[in-house]
């Protein structure tokens, strides 16, 4: 927790020296700092359950954050961008967030090579970036905080100009390896061969963008390949084969905006199939739709996301040995200790454009799962009813 | 008596036109570029796609107004179609996920004009109605 601190004081000084002068300090026309922050305070009304690490208590040290960039243009067609990012939540690690090279070799043509944000779905790349998007948080349904932020490797874009819409096309290439918490275990990730297709077209006042995302993944939990090769040498292949920690997982994304100078409504829907165990397939949807009237925007927005595990396999048999019996329970364990997040919510909020570069934002949610599921929540008591209202605040900044 | 009338009569005609005419160009604008080719036309979409960072066929560069400005008011109004505060949060979006750069911005139409001026491929909006020296081309207008 101190280095925490330290990451996100450091980051804070950084950003503040930057910042002496107004709106994109500017040390030169090759050298661009900018930067964003938020603030985020939160608070569930509930006293048995805590929700995105939320309880019943104020807490501003759960999304709050700053980001420095610098952008440095070595020749025309060259430049080289870094970004910091210091959180106060537990959950994201402090440090380099991006640092890559980008080439332009035309207007249209884009290549960037180095760490980079994954643009899984509509807002993944942004997601720090509070400012960029009307609501308060992202709906946990539809952007599940276990997706890994970054990644190394080779994205290109190319965009396809017409009299009639704007179309991009962006394409990468790399991999991941980092820790990841997934189902409320954190492990080790590696993630090779991993690889996407973004389209973007702009028509009008709509705004689609379709995705798809591969890649295999493998973790390390050295407890479950134990027990997986346990099962294999005792000859019951598929339920080892069911506790296989590499796989490939795969994400389709299709969200649809339309917007005018009066209302807003977007949409987001997305799929992830993962053939490994402790990432379940994922159906997350939501919709949002506002009203403008400025310097407010007011919004109200339905999420919705249903999770399915592999069912377990059969062939240990029951009832024939104790031991036998003591290896099937202990396999089933695995399998009843994931947790299941199917949840809903709805949300109203209110976004107040103070000036440029800075707004303030204020919603509430209803969350609510089925009793015998955890629904995002980390239940305290057994008693929980699985709904809660969650309230944020959260002032956002970009300079 | 009847001389001074018709005069009187003149002069709140013609007061009526050129009021009519600010009023007009106050409320709309029209893209200018520094181009050599002067038949240039584009349409909504060309327009919006090259104040919002996109491609387009031709060679040119977007410039802008500050966002308090009523004419960038009216240009986000009634071209681009997004209120300022949406416009701001869309340039975060494409600066921070390392995509696109917002245009530079300059702190009224007088130097703007100049700029336009002195650049070519420079576009940039101004209020409908203004003076538009020879060099520069009009490439959009609100019908």
């Amino acid at each position: 927790m101190p280095w925490r601190l330290w990451n996100f004081v450091l980051v804070f000084g950084l950003a503040l020296l930057c910042n002496a002068h107004p709106i994109y300090a500017e040390t030169s026309d090759k050298l661009q700092f900018s930067g964003f922050a938020r603030v985020v305070l939160g608070y569930l009304d509930d006293k048995n359950a805590e929700y995105l690490n939320y309880d019943n208590s104020l807490s501003i040290d759960n999304e709050s954050l700053i980001g420095l960039q610098a952008d440095y243009q070595m020749m025309d067609s060259l430049a080289v961008t870094g970004q910091l990012i210091g959180h106060s939540g537990e959950q994201r690690d402090s440090g380099i967030e991006w640092l890559y090279l980008t080439y332009t070799p035309t207007n249209a043509l884009k290549l960037k090579l180095g760490r980079q944000r994954t643009p899984f779905l509509n807002y993944s790349d942004v997601i720090d970036v509070g400012y960029a998007y009307p609501w308060a948080t992202l709906p946990q349904q539809t952007y599940p905080r276990h997706f890994f932020s970054n990644f190394d490797g080779l994205m290109a874009s190319y965009e396809i100009p017409s009299t009639l819409f704007l179309m991009n096309i962006e394409g990468y290439w790399g991999y991941f390896k980092d820790k990841v918490v997934v189902s409320e275990r954190e492990m080790e990730a590696k993630t090779t061969g991993f690889h996407g297709l973004i389209s973007h077209i702009s028509f009008k006042n709509w705004n689609l963008r379709g995705s798809y995302h591969q890649g295999t993944t493998s973790v390390t939990l050295d407890d479950v390949t134990q027990f997986s090769g346990l099962l294999s040498q005792l000859g019951f292949s598929q339920s080892a084969d069911s506790l296989a920690t590499t796989g490939v997982t795969e994400v389709f994304q299709f969200s649809a905006n339309y917007e005018t100078v009066d209302y807003f409504v977007r949409g987001e829907l997305n799929r992830i199939k993962a053939d490994f165990i402790f990432v379940p397939d994922t159906d997350g949807y939501f919709l949002s739709t506002g009203y403008n009237y400025f310097p407010f925007s007011s919004y109200i927005s339905y999420s919705k996301n249903t999770t399915d595990y592999e069912q377990p396999a059969s062939d240990i048999p029951i009832g024939l040995s104790p031991v036998l019996d003591g290896l099937a329970y202990s396999y089933l364990n695995i399998f009843e200790q994931l947790p299941v997040n199917s949840s809903e919510a709805y949300t109203l909020g209110t976004r107040w454009d103070l000036q440029p570069g800075l707004a303030l934002k204020g919603e509430v949610s209803l969350i609510k799962g089925a009793d015998n599921e955890s629904a995002f929540f980390n239940i305290k008591d057994t008693a929980f009813d699985r709904e809660a209202l969650l309230y944020l605040i959260a002032l956002e900044w970009v300079f | 008596m009847g001389i001074l009338v018709k005069k009187y009569l003149a002069c709140l005609v013609l007061w009526y036109f050129v009021f009519s005419t600010a009023a007009h160009a106050a409320q709309s604008v029209m893209v200018v570029a520094n181009t050599g080719d002067q038949s240039i036309q584009l349409n909504r979409q060309q327009v919006r796609s090259l104040f919002m960072g996109g491609v387009i066929p031709y060679q040119l560069k977007a410039v802008a107004l500050p966002p308090e400005n009523h004419t960038r008011v009216l240009f986000n109004t009634k071209i681009i179609g997004l209120t300022e505060s949406r416009i701001q949060s869309y340039w975060a979006q494409m600066r921070f996920t390392g995509r696109k750069r917002a245009p530079r911005e300059f702190e009224n139409e007088t130097s703007l004009l100049q700029f336009l001026l002195r650049n070519v491929g420079a576009t940039g909006y101004l209020p409908a109605g203004m003076d538009v020296p020879e060099q520069l081309t009009v490439i959009y207008t609100i019908p």
